[in-house]
């Protein structure tokens, strides 16, 4: 039985990090795991298909409730940033999956990275529950239930390990070679497969090397794009111009060797858009260190105003870069560690006191209300009244 | 009429959202608001759940009614305040981030009519259960509840039809926002399961759309 466990749980993996994209929903009801108790903890978590699967793995075991939130589909951090994962979700939940009636205490534990998307403080307030950040990564919530329900610094990170950045090679690849594959089907059967082997190849080679060029990557230094959407249309992107010089040496080298054919051409245009296309998705949200040229929020920093700050520390519990440094003794906090700031927003949204805010290149302040309100996804608001 | 599922591509850019709505409905949605809102009277104490940016609200309200709407989405009430203040029917109208489920502040028996378009089929089981009732709390004896919303046809060829035309908008959809409507299943007979009467129920021609006006006794 155990062994079938394991298969259907790798088989889930597989098919579900092909098809990363899809927002697969798992059902939001309340899921028991174990015999647990009137005391047993609750784990809230989004209601993106894997990620429950995963809780549910890494929790056997224990004895406690997991419940699934309305995040439509979402990954936590993506969700709680982007508006989807949000308070009313997790009042909703709370509210209408029985969890109530079933335990004495009213603490619920989320993961942490829902910080940029869920405030602590309305939770308490509206319904009377105590939030409590567990680890980002759910494989570290055994340690962290050992702990006593506290997190060491090490928990509170966001890293890019080998497996996610496998995880994102292929969340990129699949969706690109099945497309390519289908129209190179019809087109030229021929190249298929190659072409197939070679995106595969290419996406995955992108995300494996991420680490060895990383400190030449520098988002603040690009300006804000004149198309925000995509590169295809913004023909004075380096990559583009670029592609068109490899095309036209391509056509001369052709014509002067004597092999010349539209066929040969048109080939290559396809396969060296498609390599151009992957490479100039600059890594798009995929990485949780580096912001895109989409990203115009890359430009923002955050301000600490020290007359507000009482040290309470909600800041450094939430941050998943461990920016900050909060002093006990003197009652403040302080960012220790600008540069790793990846502007989720979390520590300006938690801070009781409203001591934080945004600040852009122009010295202009996103003030805390306008974070709470306006998420930070494509299409949102957030930026509007600085940038 | 397959297309409201491009709402939700909508929904992420809230102020398009009503002249993009207009043309994808081809005008359906607008005919259907307005039918729901002949319900409606001057002077009469209106809450709409799940306003967005407040289509429903906005025709209450110019009608006479006080008008409260609801929604979880700050963007889109942003939106609604600014239609609203445009009409100039800022005296008629409150907006309130909650969510369907957070009704309990709102007093018992306070009012006369409750409407919500697009709304309930966002909500599970769960929650459109506990929505339900606390609406009939909320209501006065008499009390009406209007409901638009997307649901699954019946008529098995129109069902097939149905799904085949929806799948390009579901994709589409899906490309710009990684998110897709899920449509209530037999919305009338859960209305009569929690103690509603139903008045009338009107689906369009596809069967795809409802439009439910129920009572509550």
């Amino acid at each position: 039985m155990n062994r079938m466990d394991m298969l259907k749980y790798i088989l889930i993996n597989v098919i579900e990090t092909l098809m990363r994209w899809v927002p697969i929903q798992y059902k939001r009801t309340l899921i028991k795991i174990g015999t647990p108790d009137r005391n047993s903890p609750v784990f809230l978590t989004c209601n993106y298909h894997l990620t429950v699967e995963r809780l549910k793995r890494v929790l056997r075991g224990v004895d406690c409730y997991i419940l699934p939130s309305n995040s439509r589909g979402f990954n936590v951090w993506c969700g709680a940033t982007g508006g989807h994962f949000n308070n009313h979700s997790v009042i909703s939940s709370l509210k209408t999956s029985g969890i109530e009636k079933l335990v004495d205490h009213r603490n619920i534990i989320l993961p942490q990275l829902s910080a940029a998307g869920i405030e602590k403080k309305v939770i308490k307030e509206k319904i009377g529950w105590k939030v409590i950040w567990g680890p980002v990564y759910a494989g570290d919530i055994p340690e962290f239930i050992e702990n006593g329900f506290r997190k060491t610094l090490e928990m509170r990170e966001v890293k890019f390990p080998l497996v996610q950045r496998i995880e994102m090679g292929v969340m990129w690849a699949f969706p690109f070679s099945m497309i390519s594959g289908l129209i190179a089907i019809l087109l030229f059967p021929g190249i298929c497969l190659p072409l197939v082997a070679f995106i595969w190849l290419l996406s995955l080679l992108m995300f494996l090397s991420f680490p060895l060029y990383t400190r030449w990557l520098n988002p603040e230094r690009k300006n804000i794009a004149f198309s925000r959407y995509s590169v295809i249309f913004d023909f004075s992107r380096l990559p583009l111009i670029f592609w068109g010089c490899v095309i036209i040496i391509l056509v001369f080298y052709s014509i002067l060797s004597g092999e010349f054919s539209t066929g040969f051409i048109f080939r290559w245009c396809v396969i060296s858009l498609i390599f151009i296309l992957l490479i100039s998705i600059d890594l798009m949200g995929s990485t949780p260190v580096y912001k895109s040229g989409l990203h115009k929020d890359r430009f923002l920093k955050v301000y600490l105003d020290e007359k507000k700050c009482k040290g309470a520390g909600f800041c450094e519990q939430v941050c998943p870069k461990n920016c900050f440094n909060v002093d006990v003794v003197q009652h403040i906090a302080r960012i220790t560690e600008e540069n790793r700031c990846v502007r989720c927003g979390a520590c300006i949204i938690q801070c009781p006191f409203d001591a934080l805010c945004f600040k852009s290149p122009e010295g202009k302040f996103l003030p805390p209300e306008n974070i709470r309100k306006f998420k930070l996804n494509l299409f949102g608001k957030r930026l509007k009244q600085i940038l | 009429m397959s297309l409201y599922i491009l709402m939700k591509i909508l929904e992420s850019f809230p102020e398009k959202y009503n002249r993009g709505i207009t043309i994808l409905t081809r005008g359906n949605l607008d005919d259907t608001y307005n039918r729901l809102i002949t319900f409606v009277k001057r002077g009469q104490k209106v809450l709409d759940i799940g306003c967005g940016t407040g289509m429903l609200t906005i025709k209450a309200a110019k009608k006479g009614a006080f008008v409260k709407g609801i929604d979880v989405n700050p963007g889109m009430l942003e939106t609604a305040k600014n239609m609203v203040e445009k009409e100039n029917i800022i005296q008629n109208v409150e907006f309130s981030e909650m969510g369907a489920v957070e009704l309990e502040s709102e007093t018992s028996e306070s009012y006369d009519i409750v409407m919500s378009g697009l709304c309930f089929s966002e909500l599970n089981e769960d929650e459109l259960s506990l929505t339900l009732k606390e609406i009939k709390r909320i209501l006065k004896p008499g009390g009406l509840l209007l409901i638009a919303d997307e649901t699954i046809p019946k008529n098995i060829l129109k069902k097939i039809v149905y799904k085949i035309i929806r799948f390009p908008f579901l994709i589409i959809t899906y490309i710009l926002t990684q998110s897709t409507t899920k449509p209530v299943k037999s919305l009338d007979k859960v209305l009569e399961e929690k103690g509603f009467l139903i008045k009338s129920v009107r689906l369009n021609k596809m069967e795809n759309f409802v439009e439910i006006v129920a009572k509550k006794p």
